[in-house]
């Protein structure tokens, strides 16, 4: 189970702030199904301009989890841009998935 | 591949670590986040830093197990077999919703391939094509497969498969459910059936018989009427399938036309569900015996057709013959009552070029260009010569005439029954009147060239255009005396009406001063009036805006003009 979401493509080539984002996750167990949902519902609500989500099953990709270093599953991470960024559990502490995705100050 | 349910292999040792899940979680989890995380019950699982391999805490075993229960549970409710086969096709296990066994007909399936099975509907090529579809490894849905069970019956089923892999990534077989959907097949199998009957039936009758599409195109038709292809002076009857039945009914030729004018108008009212069966008799000119009866019928359903049109020779037929001439009138009636009903029904189009064959029209369209006009706009003044004449759809246009020093008095009032430039039709180049646009809307506007051009090459346009003129000149004679002997509140009443039947709505926008102007009479007199009619509640108006509340109050209230003027109208229009 590959999931790969790339949505909402920048509008324009001027808007070059795609966030790059990785969600690992564990098939379908609760908080792994919630946290997908929280992520999804604030990029809609957030990253209109542009945004990439890899959602990583670690069921899936052993090794992946492996070699990305991730310790928990759900867990969030900010790749791009810079600074990169972690949030563990499932995500529905929403104000600290802004802070770490460098969003909070994008006011609706 | 389907993680829930390889899931068990993967964590099955988590369960067993559960007694020591403290000293794990603070032997590999050193962040204070992540923590906080666990302690929340926010986190699935814990990654094994030295194998990569997912330890899921104790809710999430048990969410994840339900999960799976649920879905096995679902997958039996949804398939009568599920079934697994090993890397060369073979089956491994089946086990049945019903029978719990992995019988196919009192024969075990176990260690057969599903082409050794006694299916009988599929061709070497087939499975073939099936074959390879496995080597590629690729999924498959709902193979349908038939066989006989035992008692001799036929039985269908649907069988989806789809590929599995180790962890290695290495192909193992085919995992997958089959349902048996011989109910399904059958429900399926007997419209087919019905519909043969019912093609065998028509064949078989003797009357001529054909389905048409919304279009008016055949998409069915009998034996009879296919003999009767190319025969003449039957009304189009045996048009190939195919070919648009409506569009020869409008050209029929000569002492068929009266005959076609009519069928089509009824067969187009047919189609646009205003009624259910049109019947027409048609009669032999000289003698007026009756020659065929044709009726139209209103198919219903999904299907394309919307129309069965069945044709009958009258001879032989006594009962009720009806009079040759009320069969002209009804045949005439119809088609004006279609004409006016295409009309309504656009809710845009004009009664003159409704009332043109579609041929004639077809011809008149290159010339006609749409074109908004707005309140307030001027299309001629008296004296200029006609540029362009307007075929209103939904505007209104008022004719007012203007003697020295004194107000405009409106004379004529035109909307979609009529023309402005209607001179032009009589061969004068120059407007006696002034048009001036009382009621924004649609027309369709033709360069006076062309419009000449386009009169001399349509019989029926010149003739509807004449009758228009006397019917125009019938209103100004009307208004002429009206305006001299009846009282403001009379003429008012009339001119409401008047514009009502004209832009086919209750309500219309108009201001006093305007009304003065129409009526050639000051301001104050038409104040009087409109508030005599308010109180008797037959109008209401604000700003502007008037609404008719009661039009037979408001018909009994205006002087007779109205009903002389639209009484001709109506006579001229059937």
């Amino acid at each position: 189970m590959r999931r790969k979401r790339a949505t909402g493509k920048a509008a324009s080539p001027a808007v070059a702030t795609v966030v790059v984002m990785r969600l690992y996750i564990s098939g379908n167990a609760p908080n792994s199904v919630r946290a997908i949902a929280n992520l999804e519902a604030i990029c809609e609500e957030y990253l209109k301009d542009g945004y990439k989500l890899e959602i990583v099953d670690v069921f899936e990709q052993p090794i992946r989890a492996l070699t990305d270093g991730v310790l928990v599953t759900p867990s969030l991470a900010k790749v791009s841009p810079a600074p990169v960024a972690n949030v563990v559990g499932n995500l529905s502490d929403r104000s600290n998935v802004l802070l770490a995705l460098g969003i909070e100050r994008r006011a609706r | 591949m389907n993680p829930e349910l390889d899931a068990p292999k993967q964590y099955s040792s988590a369960l067993q670590v559960t007694p020591g899940f403290e000293d794990l979680i603070r032997r590999l989890i050193k962040g204070h986040p992540e923590r906080q995380a666990i302690e929340s019950g926010q986190v699935d699982a814990i990654i094994d830093p030295a194998t990569g391999r997912s330890i899921l805490l104790p809710a999430a075993q048990e969410a994840l197990r339900e999960d799976q229960a649920r879905d096995r549970s679902l997958v039996r409710l949804s398939s009568d077999w599920q079934w697994e086969k090993d890397k060369d096709y073979r089956f491994v296990s089946c086990k049945g919703a019903t029978s719990g066994s992995s019988e196919f007909e009192g024969k075990t399936v176990i260690g057969k391939r599903l082409w050794d099975l006694p299916f009988d509907n599929m061709s070497k090529v087939d499975w073939q094509g099936h074959r390879s579809e496995l080597e590629r490894h690729a999924p498959y849905r709902d193979l349908e497969l038939r066989a006989r069970d035992r008692a001799g019956r036929v039985r269908y089923f649907s069988v989806s498969g789809e590929p599995i892999f180790d962890r290695q990534g290495q192909f193992t077989g085919y995992r997958g459910t089959a349902r048996d959907i011989s109910n399904l097949k059958l429900a399926y199998a007997s419209p087919q059936e019905s519909t043969g009957i019912a093609h065998a039936t028509l064949d078989a009758l003797a009357a001529q018989i054909c389905v048409l599409d919304s279009a008016g195109t055949v998409i069915l038709a009998n034996r009879a009427w296919r003999a009767f292809a190319g025969a003449k002076g039957c009304v189009g009857i045996g048009v190939p399938e195919g070919a648009n039945y409506l569009a020869v009914c409008d050209n029929a030729g000569e002492g068929e036309r009266v005959d076609g004018i009519a069928i089509a108008a009824g067969i187009r009212q047919v189609i646009a569900g205003e009624r259910e069966l049109f019947r027409h008799h048609g009669y032999d000119g000289p003698s007026g015996r009756p020659r065929f009866m044709l009726t139209a019928t209103g198919v219903s359903g999904d299907g394309a057709g919307r129309v069965a049109i069945s044709h009958e020779k009258a001879s032989g037929r006594e009962d009720g013959e009806p009079l040759p001439g009320l069969g002209y009138t009804v045949a005439r009636r119809a088609a004006i009552a279609s004409h006016a009903a295409i009309a309504k029904r656009a809710a845009v189009a004009n009664t003159l070029l409704a009332a043109m064959p579609l041929e004639e029209y077809q011809r008149l369209e290159a010339g006609l260009e749409p074109v908004s006009l707005t309140f307030g706009d001027v299309l001629y003044e008296p004296g200029d010569s006609i540029q362009h004449i307007y075929f209103p759809r939904d505007c209104l246009i008022s004719l007012l005439t203007q003697v020295e020093d004194h107000m405009a008095l409106e004379v004529g009032l035109v909307g979609s029954e009529g023309m402005v430039g209607i001179p032009l039709a009589l061969g004068i180049g120059t407007s006696t009147v002034r048009a001036l646009v009382q009621g924004t809307g649609a027309a369709m506007r033709m360069e006076a060239g062309r419009f000449q051009l386009a009169l001399q090459q349509s019989p029926t346009l010149q003739r509807e255009l004449h009758r228009y003129a006397h019917l125009l000149m019938a209103q100004f004679t009307q208004t002429a005396a009206c305006n001299r002997f009846h009282v403001v509140e009379a003429r008012l009443a009339r001119w409401l009406l008047m514009t009502r039947d004209r832009v086919r709505s209750d309500q219309f926008q108009l201001t006093q001063e305007f009304l003065a102007d129409m009526l050639g009479v000051r301001r104050v007199g038409v104040t009087n009036a409109a508030s005599a009619l308010r109180r008797r509640k037959l109008i209401e108006y604000s700003r502007g805006n008037i609404r008719i509340l009661d039009r037979k109050g408001l018909s009994a209230a205006s002087c007779g003009c109205y009903r002389i003027v639209k009484d001709l109208f109506d006579a001229a229009q059937g």
